[in-house]
């Protein structure tokens, strides 16, 4: 009958106080380091893919696509392991976790981009060539701020599953928080008070987020749409 | 007028999009300060010929010439080359455009889609830019309005933000594309006063429209185009009037019993 009772005793985690707190601020270096990484490739490979050029369409178009498909896990170990017995070169766990969750995420950014720059009314970028401007101020002064605000919910949701993704880093022993739970998890013995801490740290740190976004869109959207 | 020199000139001008051809040899001058209207069934190319000659669509084949300058190329030797993004930057804010959808900018006010092509295509200070913006808002009646963003504003309102973006840049010559026909009818009346009254101050215009009467009142010069060619030209009372083109008459029938 008391097969099913279980003495909670959270105190494993103020115990590990420090430890988590290290694992937690990895955890938002990664995360931070990824986002911007990862969005400046979108960006670019975004640009890149709507060029003229086929040289560079037809390439970037294939790296997209075989990124997206690929688990990210398979990735991240595939960069860890993989790419320094190809180049010889090797990297901190550290700085390859960020360059393959970049790599990753960074093919959803250029789709989200692309269609963001596409959702743009063909005479809103008339109007601005017929006032003389050029290209690369359309893109500034136009297209850009016009296209974030279309993508600025799906481009949030982006960085919520990068902030998520950094869990996976443990693979390659970089020591994010989730790396750090499970290490105590293992000596403590208390693995379901220690995951659960770790996935209210997740919460603590995206929904404050995804808050912050929401209240920002409805603020643009009363500003401009009434 | 005595000067020889037309200030828009358009010789031979071809445009196909893939196997359609559009404009197929259009040729037509416009002098300084006339107000010339082309009229014409939608598909007879008269928006394409407009959008030709702020170089939104590059022409197939033929010439554009603005004072005497060729539009879009530059002649280097006995070869055509494209102009720059700068040069072509120079050359379209000589002219402007007033669209058929207004197409204001959403995320600026109407004094900011004012001034924007002063401060960024024409680097002006941006106290002079609002100053002339300023200006500019409360000639076509929306003084009041200064800070409003689009999406606040009605359409005839939207449109003449969209004269005064125009007017802002201080054009030789001033292109208008269907300006009321996304209107509804009681806001098209504010809107054709404000072109009827740049008409008397004398700014040089080219307007595409449908509204007949109005081309009569205000043009001094209308040119029909059918299917991709003028089919008739001549002052508003030949078009309207005298004109022995069966197919003006045709046209212009048929527009006068829809508003009876």
């Amino acid at each position: 009958m008391n097969g099913l009772s279980y003495a909670w005793d959270f105190s494993v985690v103020w115990q590990y106080r420090d430890a988590f707190w290290n694992g937690l601020k990895l955890t938002v270096e990664l995360a931070s380091l990824t986002i911007l990484l990862g969005s400046i490739l979108g960006i670019c490979f975004a640009l890149l893919r709507g060029s003229r050029s086929r040289w560079l369409g037809i390439p970037i178009t294939g790296v997209i696509e075989l990124v997206r498909a690929v688990p990210p896990l398979v990735l991240l170990v595939w960069a860890y392991y993989c790419v320094p017995i190809l180049s010889g070169f090797t990297m901190s766990g550290f700085f390859t976790a960020i360059l393959a969750l970049a790599l990753y995420s960074s093919a959803f950014y250029a789709e989200i981009f692309r269609a963001g720059i596409q959702s743009i009314e063909k005479g809103h970028i008339e109007a601005a060539y017929s006032v003389g401007m050029t290209k690369g101020q359309i893109f500034r002064r136009i297209t850009a701020p016009l296209a974030f605000q279309k993508i600025f919910p799906p481009l949030v949701s982006q960085c919520v599953l990068v902030v998520k993704n950094t869990s996976l880093v443990g693979y390659v022993a970089v020591a994010d928080v989730l790396y750090i739970g499970q290490q105590i998890s293992v000596q403590s013995f208390r693995p379901i008070e220690v995951l659960t801490a770790v996935a209210v740290m997740f919460l603590v740190l995206i929904v404050p987020l995804t808050v912050l976004a929401g209240m920002l869109e409805s603020k643009y959207r009363k500003k401009y749409y009434g | 007028m005595t000067e020889a020199q037309p200030l828009l000139a358009i010789r031979d001008l071809h445009k196909s999009f893939g196997d359609v051809q559009v404009l197929k040899g259009v040729t037509l001058s416009v002098k300084r300060q006339q107000v010339v209207g082309f009229i014409g069934a939608s598909g007879s190319g008269k928006s394409t010929l407009l959008r030709c000659i702020n170089m939104l669509e590059t022409p197939s084949s033929g010439d554009i010439f603005l004072e005497g300058q060729p539009i879009g190329f530059r002649d280097a030797g006995t070869k055509r080359v494209p102009l720059s993004q700068r040069e072509l930057s120079l050359q379209r804010r000589q002219m402007s455009m007033v669209f058929q959808q207004f197409n204001l900018w959403p995320h600026k006010t109407a004094l900011e889609n004012v001034i924007e092509g002063l401060i960024v295509a024409q680097s002006m200070p941006l106290a002079r830019a609002r100053e002339r913006g300023v200006r500019l808002l409360e000639k076509v009646g929306l003084g009041e309005k200064l800070d409003a963003y689009p999406s606040r504003l009605s359409g005839g309102q939207q449109q003449r933000v969209g004269i005064a973006r125009a007017l802002a840049l201080d054009p030789k010559i001033l292109l208008l594309d269907e300006p009321t026909s996304a209107l509804d009818p009681e806001l098209v009346a504010d809107v054709l006063e404000v072109i009827r009254s740049l008409a008397q101050e004398g700014l040089t215009m080219i307007i595409v429209t449908h509204e007949m009467s109005f081309a009569h009142q205000v043009c001094d010069h209308i040119v029909f185009l059918d299917k991709g060619v003028v089919c008739d030209s001549g002052p508003p009372d030949h078009i309207f009037g005298a004109t022995a083109e069966p197919r003006t008459r045709a046209f212009v029938n048929r527009y006068l019993q829809q508003t009876k």
